[in-house]
């Protein structure tokens, strides 16, 4: 986000706690969101995502600590003063009013005089391809154009933030990926900040700048893509993000030992003793025959137990003391294939074993 | 290819019979009714002048305004009563939901007709109220005077048809629609009036279309008040005093099916592709909030104030029925259970004729609901849907048409054996209950059927069971929670059925419970025997919605914990899917 827009502005939360009755939904969430950026909650049913969203909205109980948006605290505003866009997963297209009628709602309120809103609104439907169809009720759109619809009508009130809430769940396959790639075309178009809420770790992936992963209303990691995925702070979310072998054992005079007495090599700079849980990525292990040793790192003995073909990759399980590594190996034709029953050895290099904080 | 034709025999012979059924009792009378409403009297040539007779007749005409003054006052009172009621329970998190549901219950188990006179003694120019008003204040207010009697008695009876259709409108209304508004900066009355309001408008207009209906077409509320200027009292009074040749009934007959057909059709544009239960996964109801202990207090008092109204009938019917003698005083002069003896000694066969018939015509209604339910939504059967559109279409037909259909159609058809016309054979009653009942009954039967999912007939089927004993053996068990649902409900409501016996009934021995409470109610002396014998109506109906409330509730209560008739919505492949 080099080029930003002046119009953009950041989101500040600030220690956000929020319950309903008893049950703590939110514990003490901060985070810092860029201007312009395309920001994701991450994280799994019930981890609070939708709830933190639905709160900078200020939609549902009155959270504990601050949200700020461009620098003003919005924590006790009423939804309809604040200006942030939300787009519901549902949609929320009113059934009763035309495509132009719910896209022009929003500068209805605004007061905007009515030569205004005929074109923004044209201009609006105009971005998100769907012009044609103005006269239409949703109920006569298809998922797609109604996710169109709620879009243009976000956008054309030219909101501060623009909140996402799982937006692509109700769409099918083909059809979110299509999504995913507008979304993010148009906000890279409009440089809108953007709040994005999904359960979808390849969403999150392929659209954000950055992501935060939630779990039990906890932020667990806050970074980009690649920086989860290869960095994961702790066992969430390293399984969260892709699939993870992971060990539990002990660091031991720079040595991990795993409590089944496998030796794993550990990159050279961690040192620290005492209990560790190391992971290791399908595709960083490689399946070899029996015996075979990789001088640059270490090897795990084990016997296959499943099998399954994926087309561009097999994935095998091993069995090795109490674990079961999964083994992503690229397939080629021609390729040597190991069938349940094989002994085969595991080999990696040390420096991919990433020791995780908890 | 042998099986093949058996079953379609079977199907085929099951539509037939029903077919004929409907054509003989619903479709030839209410034809003959119309028929003769267009017949010159003396010649039988096809005219108009029946009807230029009536409009040019002033007694018509009051009759005909009255009708449609007090079928629209009544849906000003009933939603007067229902909009603050719906609007406290889906808006609020509020303790009295509970007095609001009853409260929905409540009138539907006492017959309008039945309370009319205790409304008269409790609300009239010199009953309790009137009186307590005129000692403390001075003034009375003229609740029962004339039409004010059948609007506010109507009102009250019918006002949990606004109830019940604009409160569920407003609970598929999902919380995202409004949460949306706000979003774009809508708040407070504008919010409601743009968003919240049209979305519930189908099921409001659904509802008062219907109270419009029952009201225009009731008879027994009018009698009982002595009003006799409005339209379908007419009726009655002109078949039952002139006789069935006299043309007048049938051109008011017309008109009243003309103006039942006019408010079905108007709630069915109401609803027509105006689903607009938009209700999601996780959504669902407007947004609550909680009440300031001011806004509580004034919740409770309009409840309170409108339960009282609502209980009015029921306390007044129960005071009568207890009462020694109760005129000019704020309550009877003394107590007294002699009316119910009284009313034993003389009334057991209104209560054993009721008992019979109603069940009679419930039994004759889920036998034809389940066969239509099935035909229409399980086999591909040639004009199958006009069967379900044909036996809902009694809806349409208001009991004074259809007894004088009865009676004018056959009049001249001899029963062999018992050596009397079909007309004034007891059997008739019944099947005029069935008919008009068999709408609800056949309502009921569908929503029983399409809550079994058709795999686990086609389970039974792959198992090697026929069609026809798959339906036996797996559907109509699956069903038999609802169609008993049914069974009550048509039970209830046929059991304090007045305005189409009342034109059936041919000797007194042969007569009904609701007939017997008009015949007691005529005279100052038989009041309290007849508000005795309203009581046990209230008592048969309340038994009977509580069985078939516990009914519906236990079949919920199965169907969610032990998924018996849940169709399998998730495809167990998603799981396996990347």
């Amino acid at each position: 986000m080099t080029d930003s827009n002046p119009k953009a502005v950041g989101v500040s939360i600030k220690d956000v706690s929020l319950s309903f009755g008893q049950t703590d939904v939110l514990k003490g969430i901060s985070l810092e969101i860029e201007a312009g950026e395309f920001f994701t909650f991450l994280g799994p049913s019930g981890s609070g995502k939708s709830t933190l969203l639905r709160a900078i909205a200020g939609f549902g109980p009155q959270p504990g600590g601050a949200i700020l948006i461009g620098g003003d605290d919005v924590t006790r505003l009423a939804p309809w003063k604040r200006n942030v866009g939300m787009v519901f997963q549902s949609y929320a297209l009113w059934p009763h009013m035309t495509v132009h009628k719910n896209v022009a709602f929003g500068l209805e309120e605004r007061k905007i005089p009515a030569k205004d809103i005929q074109a923004r609104v044209e201009a609006a439907l105009n971005l998100v391809g769907l012009e044609e169809y103005a006269n239409r009720r949703p109920s006569q759109l298809s998922g797609g154009q109604q996710q169109r619809v709620a879009l243009a009508r976000t956008i054309v009130v030219e909101p501060r933030v623009l909140l996402l809430d799982e937006p692509l769940s109700n769409l099918d396959a083909n059809l979110r990926i299509q999504m995913r790639r507008d979304i993010l075309d148009l906000q890279r178009k409009l440089k809108l900040t953007t709040i994005f809420v999904t359960h979808d770790q390849e969403e999150a992936n392929t659209t954000s700048d950055r992501i935060a992963v939630l779990d039990q209303g906890i932020i667990q990691q806050v970074g980009s893509p690649i920086d989860l995925y290869d960095e994961p702070a702790n066992r969430f979310v390293a399984g969260f993000l892709g699939t993870a072998n992971l060990i539990d054992g002990r660091i031991e005079q720079g040595a991990f030992k795993a409590d089944d007495g496998t030796l794993v090599p550990i990159p050279d700079n961690e040192r620290k003793d005492g209990p560790a849980t190391v992971m290791l990525r399908p595709q960083d292990l490689m399946i070899r025959g029996e015996g075979s040793v990789d001088k640059a790192g270490g090897a795990i003995s084990g016997e296959i137990r499943h099998r399954e073909f994926l087309g561009s990759l097999i994935r095998y399980a091993v069995k090795s003391g109490d674990h079961l590594f999964l083994v992503d190996d690229t397939h080629h034709a021609g390729h040597p294939v190991f069938t349940d029953g094989d002994k085969v050895s595991l080999c990696f290099d040390a420096a991919q074993v990433r020791i995780l904080n908890g | 290819m042998g099986a093949f034709s058996k079953k379609h025999w079977g199907v085929g012979g099951l539509a037939i019979f029903i077919s004929l059924f409907l054509f003989v009792f619903l479709i030839v009378p209410v034809v003959k009714v119309i028929y003769v409403a267009f017949q010159d009297p003396q010649t039988g040539a096809l005219t108009l002048v029946n009807f230029i007779d009536f409009f040019n007749t002033s007694l018509f005409q009051e009759s005909f305004f009255n009708s449609l003054y007090v079928s629209i006052m009544s849906v000003v009172l009933a939603t007067a009563i229902s909009l603050p009621l719906a609007y406290f329970t889906t808006r609020f998190n509020f303790g009295g939901a509970v007095l609001i549901q009853t409260l929905g219950i409540i009138p539907l188990i006492m017959p309008p007709f039945v309370g009319a006179v205790a409304m008269l003694l409790l609300f009239g120019e010199n009953g309790s109220v009137n009186l307590l008003l005129d000692e403390w204040f001075g003034f009375t207010i003229p609740f029962m005077k004339g039409l004010n009697g059948v609007i506010l008695v109507e009102s009250i009876h019918y006002f949990p048809f606004i109830l019940i259709n604009l409160s569920a409108a407003l609970l598929n209304v999902d919380r995202s629609m409004e949460e949306a508004a706000q979003n774009l900066g809508a708040s407070g009355a504008r919010l409601f009036r743009r968003i919240v309001f049209p979305l519930a408008m189908p099921g409001y207009v659904a509802g008062a279309s219907l109270v419009f209906l029952k009201v225009f077409d009731d008879l027994g509320t009018p009698l009982l008040l002595n009003i006799n200027n409005m339209l379908a009292p007419q009726a009655y009074l002109r078949i039952s005093s002139i006789g069935i040749s006299d043309p007048m009934g049938y051109v008011i007959s017309v008109i009243l099916v003309a103006f039942s057909l006019f408010s079905l059709w108007v709630a069915f544009l109401a609803l027509k592709g105006k689903d607009y239960s938009t209700v999601q996964k996780g959504g669902g109801g407007l947004m609550k909030r909680d009440l300031k202990p001011w806004e509580k207090i004034g919740c409770y008092a309009v409840i309170i104030f409108i339960l009282m109204m609502v209980l009015s009938p029921h306390i007044g019917l129960a005071l009568l029925s207890f009462g020694t003698v109760w005129s000019y005083s704020v309550l009877p002069d003394a107590f007294t259970v002699a009316h119910y003896g009284n009313m034993m000694r003389t009334a057991d066969s209104y209560i054993n004729n009721t008992l019979l018939y109603a069940s009679l015509a419930a039994f004759i209604d889920i036998i034809l609901g389940t066969a239509i339910a099935y035909i229409v939504w399980r086999t591909k059967l040639i004009g199958r849907k006009w069967l379900d559109f044909i036996a809902m279409g009694a809806v349409a037909i208001p009991g004074v048409v259809l007894g004088i259909g009865y009676l004018r159609t056959f009049v001249e058809f001899n029963v062999p054996y018992v050596d009397k016309p079909l007309a004034s054979w007891w059997v008739i009653i019944v099947i005029a209950l069935a008919v008009r009942r068999l709408p609800y009954a056949l309502r009921a039967c569908v929503a029983a059927l399409q809550q079994v999912s058709i795999m686990l007939e086609e389970a039974a089927e792959n198992l090697g069971a026929t069609k026809a004993r798959s339906a036996r053996r797996i559907l109509v068990p699956l069903m038999s929670g609802g169609i008993l649902a049914g069974f009550v409900t048509s039970f209830a409501t046929a059991s304090v059925e007045l305005s189409a016996t009342i034109m059936l009934v041919s000797a007194e021995s042969d007569a009904p419970l609701a007939y017997g409470i008009y015949e007691f109610m005529q005279s100052a002396a038989g009041r309290g025997p007849g508000a005795a014998l309203g009581i046990i109506a209230v008592l048969i109906v309340g038994i009977a919605t509580y069985i078939s409330h516990r009914v519906i509730a236990r079949v919920e209560k199965q169907r969610s914990a032990g998924g018996v008739v849940v169709a399998e919505k998730n495809n167990p492949l998603k799981e396996l899917t990347p």
